[in-house]
This record gives structure tokens, sequence and C-alpha cells, in this order.
């Protein structure tokens, strides 16, 4: 199995500090400046920021570069592709047939190359940083009804559970014989009902032990329900929200008012 | 429970709630489309990354339970999934991507589990939602260019094709192991 169960690190960094919330604003703010931005330049110092971010917030080295490895690959494609396929522009490089690999293709391949870099490394600076549970909260703040909150919640909580189940399920149809990395893939997937088939029953019955245990506690007795926790503003969180609507808004006005080129 | 009863009333769930038993039902499928994705992740499909049975999960909530489960339950858990497994970028095209398959596999197929052809052009319709939608989400927002978008949409359809099979025998077998499922 590749992949992380929780992407957080717990560490105590300022960004680990930072309201959940402005977190979110802050991802959905930059990647719209990765839009708005179309120069080479400005496009690699964003990214440049945001690698910073990333390594402000203390990931380890495994999983930072677990993140890069995908997005690094897709980078490599785009600036492969790009060019085979946009056959504008002058002057032309080289030429096979009908192919043929002009210069301003290769600027854009790789503008878009940095520009989908950007969008993809953001999602880390949130992750890395931000416990599952703080992002739930912050999702219910901004209004997401309490009840999808917690049905959220509880497929978070859960999916580790089912990982582990899935896994005894394979081991457990291996050592009666079956082999499931054998054959082509359509074959392969279809083994997979055997091992399927059981864990969906197993979560089925989770969850209807599940609703019995919300019910047992009450669950939507009252409307106006209170919380343990509660996620405040503080002032450090106001200048860093300030901060970055003012790194969206600056380059939105050189753009659309002064009609710069960035 | 009684409804005019009005001391009863007050200690009664109130109707703006979902059902505990809808919140541990789609708590679940979520849980178990994002750990079915992980679990048979394999590396494949260039953009992405990887090919997943993932989506016969999807398919399975939008035939056995409905049009509703189908995009909540496949839209979060596949977004989730993505997240988890380091394309966190692709978790708001996935969102839209999944949860359009669900729902439009389940608006046409779902709880009629009986006929085949019914099935079989739900889960084909579904498919081809989530297929348009990673092209265009790809090749218009991301822009990664045509070349790498084509490239992705052919895995894609593989997965549809895998993922929807499976999504169907998984909807019959387990309707027979487990035969309380046709009752929620």
């Amino acid at each position: 199995m590749t992949g992380f169960i929780d992407l957080y690190t717990e560490a105590d960094t300022f960004i680990h500090r930072m309201d959940p919330r402005v977190k979110i604003v802050a991802v959905i703010l930059l990647s719209l400046v990765a839009f708005l931005l179309t120069n080479l330049a400005y496009l690699s110092i964003l990214l440049g920021l945001i690698m910073l971010l990333v390594y402000l917030s203390r990931a380890t080295f495994s999983r930072t570069m677990f993140a890069l490895k995908f997005v690094l690959r897709l980078m490599a494609l785009i600036i492969v592709l790009w060019p085979l396929f946009d056959r504008s522009g002058t002057p032309v490089l080289a030429s096979l047939g009908p192919l043929k690999i002009t210069e301003p293709a290769i600027w854009r391949g790789l503008t878009s190359a940095v520009r989908v870099g950007c969008l993809a490394t953001v999602w880390y600076i949130l992750m890395f940083t931000t416990s599952q549970r703080d992002l739930v909260r912050a999702l219910v703040k901004f209004g997401l009804r309490f009840d999808y909150g917690l049905t959220l919640a509880i497929s978070l909580r859960f999916f580790p559970t089912f990982l582990s189940t899935i896994e005894s399920i394979t081991d457990a149809q291996r050592a009666r014989g079956m082999e499931i990395e054998k054959g082509n893939l359509l074959k392969r997937s279809r083994n997979y009902v055997t091992v399927l088939v059981p864990a969906i029953v197993s979560a089925l019955r989770t969850a209807d032990t599940l609703s019995l245990a919300l019910q047992s506690r009450a669950y939507g007795a009252r409307p106006d329900r209170t919380y343990l926790r509660e996620i405040k503003m503080r002032p450090s969180d106001y200048v860093a929200l300030s901060v970055i609507i003012a790194s969206l808004v600056l380059p939105a006005i050189a753009r659309f008012v002064f009609s710069a080129d960035i | 429970m009684s409804s005019g009863d009005k001391t009863a009333s007050t200690f009664r769930k109130p109707v703006k709630f979902v059902s505990p038993k809808t919140v541990a039902l789609y708590g679940t499928l979520t849980a178990l489309t994002a750990a079915i994705t992980m679990a048979t992740f394999v590396p494949f499909a260039p953009t992405k990354g990887y090919f997943n049975i993932g989506d016969s999960m999807v398919f399975f909530s939008a035939l056995a339970f409905g049009a509703r489960a189908g995009a909540i339950c496949g839209g979060i858990g596949s977004a989730a999934a993505d997240i988890l497994l380091g394309s966190g970028y692709f978790a708001p095209y996935t969102l839209v991507a999944k949860g359009s398959e669900g729902l439009v596999s389940g608006l046409i197929a779902g709880k009629k589990m009986d006929r085949k052809w019914i099935t079989a052009f739900g889960i084909a319709a579904g498919g081809a939602c989530m297929v348009a939608t990673y092209f265009f989400g790809e090749l218009l927002i991301l822009n990664v260019g045509l070349g790498a978008a084509l490239l992705e949409s052919v895995g894609n359809a593989l997965q549809v094709v895998v993922g929807g099979t499976i999504g169907a025998l998984l909807a019959h077998y387990v309707r027979k192991a487990y035969p309380r499922l046709t009752e929620q």
C-alpha cells in the first residue's frame, strides 16, 4: 500500500497555530493567484513561496518527497507532451513530418507545468499542518450542517479501520488459496470481488451498530448544540488573512486595472 | 412513535437532522470508498498517477442505496482518497466527477438491480459523466494540454469498465450475503 492514512504532522509552527479557516481560505486564494499569473517568472516566484511555506510547516522529508513525487511526474509529462500538441508560433525548432516543435510552445508548456505545480503543492500546506478534527470543525464553522460534518468525521475515523479490515480479509482469502495478483488487469480486478463482499458486509454491520450508538447518545436531540472546543480567530490570524487577501488583490489590480503583463 | 403526543415530541429527534441511520451508513460507505481506492491502488494512469477500483464502490453505493448515497459517498470518499494518496490538487475535480458519476448512475439505475440493461445503461451514463468531467477539468481549468488529458481519459474509461463490472457484481452478491441491505 502506498500513501498515508493521515498527512498531518505534529509540530508547533506558526502555520500549525493558525486558525484552520484562515488556512482553507489561504489555499483557495493562492490557487486563484496561480490562475491569475501568466508570466513564467512570477509563477516560479509563487512556486518558490509555496515551497518555502511547505518547508516552514516542518513536514518530515519522506512526506514531502511523497507529496512531490506525483507533482514532479505530472510537470514533466506536461513539459514533454505540450509542444507535441501545440504547433503554433515561430521559430520552429525541429520538425518531423506533421510534427513540429516551436519555441513559444515550449515556454507555454513550461508555464503551464509551473502553474500546475503551484496548484498541486499549495494543498500540502493545509494537509500537513491541520488535523482532520480541526478541518471538520472549520468546515462546520463555515456553515456546513452539523450532521454532514459528523458524517465526514465518522468516515475519517473509520477509514484506517476499514483499510486494516480489507488487508486482513485479503490475507484470509490468500490463506484459502486465492491468487489476487494473478492474471491480467481485468481478471485481477475481478479477484477483488471476493475481498470486497466481506468488507462491505462488515462495514454495513458497523453502520448498524454505529447508528444504535448514535441514538443511545441522543444524537440530534437538541438543535442548539454546544461544543467542547471552539475555534476562535486571534489577532495574528487577522494579520495572516489580510496578507493572503493582499497577495491576491494586488496582482489582480495590477492586471485588470493597470493592465500590466504579469 | 405516535405523532400527536406533545410531551414525547420534545424528546424526539427534530426533523431537520439527518437520521442517525443515514449518518452512520453514509459515513461508513464514504470511509469504505476511500479505503478500497487506497487498498487497490495500482500506479497506472500518467497524470493522476494511479489506477484503482474505487469506482466499483461508487457504483455499488449508487446501485444499492440510490443517487444521494452514490453522489455523497462516491464524491467525498474518492476525493479524500485523492488527498491521502498525494494528488490533492485533483480532489475538487474528483469530488465533482465521482459525485456526478454516482448521482447519474443512481438516478438511472438506483435500487433496480434486477433489470440488467438499466443497470448497464446507468453505469455507462455515470461513467461518461466522470470521464468528461476529468477531461474538461484537466483541459480547461488545470490546462495540462490535450496530450496529457487524452491519455488520462483512456485510463479513466478503462476504470469505468472495470469498476462498473465489479460494482454491479458487488450489488448482486452483497444483497445475497446480507439480505437486510434491501430494507435500508
